[in-house]
C-alpha cells in the first residue's frame, strides 16, 4: 500500500511539473520545472530498483544537463521574455488529440500481459560493465563506439551553428 | 571468431572522417581549398574500394550483419555521393572556403553516411536507432549551412525538431517491442513477437518514426520548408542519399521482423503510399520553386517505392533496389541543373527557367533527361524502375493500387512537362544568360546522365540486383 502511495505521488508530479514545463510563458521556469521531472524521473528508478540508472539520471539529468539548459536560457534571453501565450481553442484541440492519444496507448499497454523473462533482474553494476564491453551476443561495445562517432558529428555540427560566420578580412 | 574485415566500408568511411579532422586542423592559414580535393579524391578511392567483394556474416552477436545486397546498397548509396560531391565541387570550394567552413561540409556529409552504412547493416533495434540518429542529427547543422540566410536557419531548426520528434515515436515504438519479445536482435524479435494491441502499436510508432524520415504522406510536412530552405547541395542531399538510405533500411527491418505479422504493417503502408502518390503529386502541381516542386515530387517517389515493399518478395526487394538506384541518378540530374544555376545565378523559380535552352542547351537536356526518366517515361531507366515495382505489386494482387499509382504516373508527367515546356518552347526577355560550370561540376552531371540511361538499356543491373535479393 505503501509503495503504490510513493509511486503515485511521483507519477503525479511528475505530470504535473511536465505539464506545467510545455505550459509556462517563461523560459526560465520551463527549465526549472524540467530540471523538476528529472529528478522525479530518478526517483521513481529508485523506487523501482534501478540504482545505476538512478545514479546517471541524477548525475547527467538533473546534474548536468538541465542546469546547463537552465545556465544557457540565462545567457541567452533577457531574464523578462515571455513567450507567446497560445489561444485557448488550440489549447484545447490540441490537448483533446494528445489525452485521445494517450489514453488509447495507455489503455493498450495495460492489457498487455507482460511477462518476467529470466535473468534480467540481475541489474548490479558489474554486469552492465562487462555487457557494455562485451563483444559477442547480448554485448554493447559497437553501439558504445558508434555513440562516440555521433557525439564527434554532432559537435562539429553544433559549432557550425553556434560559431557563426568567419568574413574575410578585406571586407571589414 | 570475429572477423571484422566485414566492416571494412565503415572502418574506410571512419578513417577518411578523421583524416579530414586532422587535415583541418593541420592546414590553418594555409590554402584550404585543397581539403575539398582531398575529402572527393578520398572518397573516390573509396567507392572503388567498396567495389571489391565481401564475404557475408554477422559480427558483435548478431548487432552488425553484412550480406551481398547490404554490401550493394551501399555502393548505390556511394556513387551517389561521389556524383553529389562533383556537383558540389564549386559550391564547397568557392563559396565557403573563404567563409571559415568547407571541411565541415564533407565532414558532416560523410559521417551521416556512415550513420546509413550503420542503418542498413544493423542487426537490432539500437544500432538501428543509432544509425538512425548519426543519419539524421548532423544534417540539421548542414541544413542550417548558411547562417546569413533567415531561412537556412529556420530550415536547420525544423529539421532538428522533426527529427527529435520522429526518433522519439520511433524509440516509443521500439520500447514497445522489447516489452513483448525482450530481446533487441531483429532475428528474436521475429520470433517472439506476437500480435496483440500492443504489438500493434509498437510496429505502427516505429514505421511512423521512418515514415518522418522518407517523408511519406501524412509525416510530410517539414519536408517543403527544409528543401528550401536549406542550401541546394544540402537539399540534394536529404532528398536522394539519405532517403534512399530511410527507404533501403525501412524494406530490410520489415522483411526481417515483418514475416509473421503482415496483416498490422500491410494496410499501414498501403494507405500511406496511396496518400504518399497522391498528395505529393497535387502539391507538385501548383509549386513555382524548384526547389519545392522537386520536394513534393520526391514525397510522390517515395510513395511508389513503397509498392515494391507492400509485394515483399524477393522481386519487390529487387525492385525496390533498383528504382532507389535509378531515382538517385534521376533526382541528382535534376537537382544538379538546379544547383548550378542557381549558383551562378541565384534563380531558382520556375518562371526563370524560360528559354534556358536557347541560353544553355546541355544543361536543360541533362535536366529533360533527369525529368523524363522521374516521370518515367522509355527508353530511360525510370520507366523501367516503375515498371518493375508495379509487376511486383500487381504480382500480389494489388490491381486498384497499382492502377492509382498508374494515374498518378500520368498526372505526374503533367507537372514535369511543365518544367520541359518552360525550357524548350518557352521564351523570356531575361533568359539565365549562358554560363561554362567548372569541370567537376561537368564530370557529375555527366555521370547522372551516363547513369540514367546505361540502368535503362542495360539489363543485366536487374538481374544482378534480383539474383542478390534472395538474402537480405
Amino acid at each position: 500500500m505503501g509503495a503504490k502511495i510513493i509511486f503515485y505521488l511521483i507519477a503525479g508530479l511528475m505530470i504535473l511539473f511536465s505539464i506545467l514545463s510545455v505550459s509556462t510563458t517563461r523560459v526560465i521556469r520551463a527549465a526549472v520545472y524540467l530540471l523538476f521531472v528529472m529528478i522525479l524521473m530518478a526517483g521513481f528508478y529508485f523506487f523501482v530498483g534501478y540504482n545505476f540508472l538512478a545514479g546517471v539520471q541524477l548525475m547527467v539529468y538533473s546534474g548536468g544537463i538541465a542546469v546547463l539548459i537552465v545556465i544557457a536560457v540565462l545567457l541567452v534571453h533577457n531574464i523578462d521574455h515571455r513567450m507567446e501565450r497560445i489561444p485557448v481553442v488550440e489549447y484545447l484541440w490540441k490537448g483533446g488529440v494528445l489525452l485521445a492519444g494517450a489514453i488509447l496507448t495507455i489503455l493498450t499497454i495495460n492489457q498487455f500481459p507482460f511477462q518476467r523473462i529470466a535473468g534480467t533482474e540481475d541489474v548490479s553494476v558489474s554486469r552492465i560493465g562487462t555487457k557494455l564491453l562485451s563483444l559477442g551476443d547480448g554485448g554493447y561495445v559497437l553501439p558504445f563506439e558508434v555513440i562516440s562517432i555521433l557525439l564527434l558529428a554532432v559537435m562539429v555540427a553544433a559549432i557550425i551553428i553556434a560559431k557563426g560566420e568567419v568574413y574575410k578580412n578585406e571586407e571589414k | 571468431m570475429n572477423n571484422y574485415i566485414l566492416m571494412r566500408d565503415e572502418f574506410v568511411l571512419l578513417g577518411i572522417i578523421l583524416l579530414l579532422l586532422v587535415a583541418e586542423i593541420m592546414l590553418i592559414g594555409k590554402n584550404r581549398k585543397i581539403v575539398a580535393g582531398i575529402a572527393t579524391g578520398m572518397f573516390m578511392v573509396h567507392t572503388v574500394i567498396g567495389f571489391f567483394p565481401l564475404p557475408e556474416g554477422v559480427l558483435f552477436g548478431g548487432s552488425y550483419r553484412t550480406t551481398h545486397l547490404l554490401h550493394n546498397m551501399k555502393n548505390i548509396m556511394n556513387v551517389g555521393v561521389v556524383i553529389l560531391l562533383l556537383q558540389t565541387w564549386t559550391w564547397a570550394r568557392e563559396e565557403w572556403s573563404g567563409r571559415g567552413r568547407m571541411s565541415e561540409f564533407y565532414l558532416l556529409i560523410f559521417s551521416t553516411l556512415l550513420g546509413m552504412y550503420y542503418m542498413v547493416s544493423s542487426g537490432d533495434f539500437l544500432m538501428f536507432f543509432l544509425g538512425l540518429e548519426l543519419a539524421s542529427l548532423p544534417i540539421g547543422g548542414l541544413a542550417a549551412y548558411d547562417l546569413s540566410k533567415m531561412r537556412s536557419a529556420e530550415a536547420g531548426a525544423k529539421f532538428i525538431l522533426m527529427a527529435g520528434l520522429a526518433s522519439a515515436i520511433s524509440l516509443f515504438g521500439i520500447s514497445m517491442i522489447y516489452g513483448i519479445t525482450g530481446s533487441l536482435y531483429f532475428s528474436e524479435v521475429a520470433q517472439n513477437f506476437h500480435l496483440s494491441g500492443l504489438g500493434t502499436i509498437g510496429l505502427l510508432f516505429f514505421i511512423s518514426g521512418l515514415a518522418f524520415k522518407i517523408s511519406l504522406v501524412p509525416f510530410h510536412f517539414w519536408t517543403p520548408d527544409v528543401y528550401e530552405g536549406a542550401p541546394v547541395p544540402v537539399t540534394s542531399y536529404l532528398s536522394v542519399i539519405s532517403k534512399a538510405a530511410a527507404i533501403f533500411a525501412l524494406a530490410i527491418v520489415l522483411f526481417l521482423i515483418g514475416r509473421e505479422f503482415v496483416s498490422i504493417w500491410k494496410p499501414a503502408i498501403y494507405w500511406m503510399a496511396v496518400l504518399t502518390m497522391t498528395v505529393g503529386n497535387l502539391f507538385a502541381l501548383r509549386q513555382k520553386n524548384m526547389k519545392r516542386f522537386l520536394a513534393f515530387s520526391s514525397v510522390a517517389q517515395a510513395g511508389f517505392i513503397l509498392l515494391g515493399i507492400l509485394s515483399f518478395d524477393q522481386m519487390g526487394m529487387a525492385a525496390v533496389v533498383y528504382f532507389a538506384a535509378i531515382y538517385i541518378f534521376s533526382n541528382l540530374a535534376t537537382f544538379g541543373v538546379v544547383q548550378v544555376i542557381s549558383l551562378k545565378t541565384g534563380k531558382e523559380n520556375m518562371d526563370d527557367y524560360n528559354g534556358l535552352y536557347r541560353t544553355n542547351p546541355k544543361l536543360s537536356l541533362v535536366m529533360l533527361l533527369g525529368l523524363f526518366s522521374l516521370a518515367g517515361i522509355p527508353p530511360v531507366a525510370g520507366f523501367f524502375g516503375k515498371f518493375f515495382l508495379f509487376m511486383s505489386a500487381a504480382a500480389h494482387g494489388y490491381y486498384w493500387l497499382v492502377i492509382i499509382a498508374v494515374i498518378n504516373v500520368t498526372i505526374s508527367l503533367y507537372y514535369y512537362l511543365l518544367v520541359v515546356r518552360a525550357m524548350f518552347l518557352r521564351k523570356s526577355d531575361t533568359p539565365i544568360e549562358p554560363f561554362q560550370a567548372e569541370m567537376p561540376v561537368k564530370i557529375g552531371l555527366a555521370l547522372t546522365v551516363v547513369g540514367i540511361l546505361a540502368l535503362g538499356l542495360y539489363s543485366p543491373f536487374y538481374d544482378f540486383i534480383l539474383n542478390l535479393s534472395t538474402n537480405i
